[in-house]
């Protein structure tokens, strides 16, 4: 075992491994701030205006979603228009579960992992049988399917009114406590995703999506397994969004197919990554407090008229801003960035 | 029609006409920008059917309903032992009819031949002269017709609302994803096999619940077998 101490990075070397840690400050300098911005966020929210933590952990939770998402994405050269469907496949199975055999939420939370890598897996062929649009319009009907599905046997998943009477993540007695406690879940889930994300975004297999994402064929030709990181990727990242639903599960104490399931909620989702970025993990974070906060003041200010303005306003921005609103960021600053979206045609 | 107290037919155009203009609208504002960007494409024209849904249930909330007044044929049919709406019958010969129309427009004119050229390839049909804005713009007006036809034909008998349109909308994908994105013989083709499964399963089975679930599982068995869908999507015919 070596260790090293560089101008930039430590150096540890063990076996035939290599781990480096950036300590020059440009690194982890704004990484930092950012994140204790997001920190210190719920805490000054719940001594100065304790409603807004519920909007606070609504956009943790689609960012948590989003982030996941931008990684199937890259990861198969596809675009999934159904991620709510393993929210879908999360939230039922924690909340069936909690209802029927009174598991914990530590257990559910395993059971709704399981569950979406088990659906993660058996739903990743199709990254490798369909592509381009053929890939997005069968996408965007599993979520429409299980809806009906949760219709048809409204015995077990309650389709019309929602399952009731889940066990909540966090009882402390005091309600804006509670909240508090949801919102630094929530924030710790999307800082983990974006960690792991990250990381992998930066690895060796990010070159392997980077190839796959640009052309499936050569990166075939040059020794990427193809069908082994676009079934890999798509597993993991359907976990990931399903633990979301578990999260949801637990925090609502209710989960209902109706609101989670339709395209409004997957159009919401995306929007997250597209106005965020992109795609990119990071403009994911952006977009989800940005998407947030605008729903929060439509409702407020407009009423009833916010599920009318909230799309014109999205669409409008969704034409306007052709790289999200992190793109704005890296037009006055250019930094070599993630691998970014291609979706293959 | 109930707000201007106009005629069946002037409503009818009117109709046309405002579709027109918001699909030169959605042209000209978001698939020109995005003409390389397919999912950008397919998010915003998902937006726009939001909007256009919550901006209808604003005026014609699902509990109000909308009856339009186009029965074309009244009364009822007996075919062996079933009885059948005229109007039903009259819808089904319809929509053969503007098929047929579709495919000798596409095939026998040169309008037909234009859009065929273009869809192979956009660069090589500039470079023969074709004006490919102008026939995308004209597509885009032209594909309304059997959507207006169709929904004035069964407007008198399932019911009209803002939100109608999702069930066809998967049904739609299904048919134009099993028949090969584009492919107009395939898609025919495709339109029958979905038809007849939603059949089976929902009459001789008798289990109407499982329609859609059947016809997905269809789909993704035909994929398998044929990923590129019945026929090629790079051909029109």
């Amino acid at each position: 075992m070596e260790f090293e101490v560089k101008r930039d990075r430590l150096v540890l070397r063990a076996g035939g491994g290599k781990w480096e840690w950036h300590i020059e400050p440009r690194y982890w300098r704004n990484p930092l701030i950012y994140i204790g911005i997001l920190i210190i966020a719920p805490l000054v929210v719940y001594f100065v205006y304790r409603p807004l933590l519920p909007t606070i952990i609504e956009a943790n939770v689609l960012a948590a979603i989003a982030i996941p998402l931008a990684l199937m994405t890259i990861g198969t050269g596809r675009l999934n228009f159904g991620p709510q469907f393993y929210i879908g496949i999360g939230g039922y199975a924690a909340a069936l579960l909690s209802i029927h055999y009174h598991l914990s939420p530590g257990l559910t939370l395993l059971a709704a992992a399981l569950g979406g890598l088990l659906f993660g897996f058996i739903m990743s062929p199709i990254s490798i049988i369909a592509g381009g649009l053929y890939y997005s319009l069968l996408t965007l009907l599993f979520p429409l399917l299980f809806l009906e599905i949760t219709f048809i046997y409204t015995d077990l998943f309650k389709g019309d009114t929602g399952l009731a009477g889940i066990a909540p993540l966090v009882s402390v007695g005091s309600f804006s406590l509670n909240l508090l406690i949801y919102a630094f879940i929530s924030l710790a889930m999307m800082l983990i995703y974006l960690f792991i994300i990250d990381k992998v975004l930066r690895s060796r297999y990010a070159v392997q999506m980077a190839a796959i994402n640009d052309d499936e064929e050569v990166a075939n030709s040059i020794g990427v397994n193809v069908n082994k990181v676009k079934i890999v990727s798509f597993t993991i990242a359907a976990m990931m969004i399903a633990v979301i639903g578990w999260f949801y599960a637990h925090y609502y104490g209710t989960f209902s197919g109706q609101t989670f399931l339709p395209l409004s909620f997957m159009l919401k989702i995306f929007m997250v990554t597209m106005i965020g970025g992109r795609m990119q993990i990071y403009g994911c974070v952006l977009g989800g407090y940005f998407i947030a906060f605008l729903e929060l003041i439509l409702i407020r200010t407009t009423g009833d008229m916010s599920s009318l303005l909230l799309p014109i306003i999205l669409l409008i921005l969704l034409i306007v801003l052709r790289e999200g609103l992190l793109g704005l960021y890296r037009k006055r600053r250019y930094r070599e960035y993630l691998p970014t979206l291609h979706v293959r045609r | 029609m109930n707000l201007f107290d106009w005629g069946l037919v002037p409503s009818i155009i009117a109709m046309l006409v405002i579709q027109a203009g918001i699909a030169i609208a959605i042209y000209k504002g978001l698939i020109v920008r995005y003409m390389k960007q397919e999912e950008i494409i397919m998010l915003g024209l998902l937006f726009v059917a939001i909007i256009l849904e919550q901006a209808a249930l604003r005026f014609y909330p699902i509990q109000a309903g909308v009856y339009l007044e186009t029965t074309m044929v009244p009364g009822l049919s007996k075919i062996g032992q079933v009885t059948v709406s005229n109007q039903l019958i009259f819808a089904a010969i319809l929509g053969i009819v503007v098929t047929g129309l579709f495919v000798l427009f596409f095939l026998k004119t040169k309008l037909g031949l234009a859009v065929r050229a273009v869809s192979y390839d956009i660069n090589s049909s500039r470079l023969m002269g074709i004006q490919v804005e102008r026939v995308f713009m004209f597509i885009m007006v032209l594909v309304l017709i059997p959507v207006i036809l169709a929904t004035l034909a069964i407007a008198p008998i399932w019911a009209v609302e803002p939100s109608m349109g999702w069930g066809y909308m998967i049904i739609a994908i299904l048919v134009s994803v099993l028949g090969g994105l584009g492919n107009i013989k395939g898609t025919i083709i495709a339109s029958y096999i979905i038809g007849f499964c939603h059949s089976v399963v929902g009459f001789v089975i008798a289990q109407p619940q499982f329609t859609g679930l059947s016809a997905l599982i269809v789909v993704l068995i035909v994929l398998i077998v044929r990923p590129q869908g019945i026929a090629k999507s790079e051909t029109v015919w």
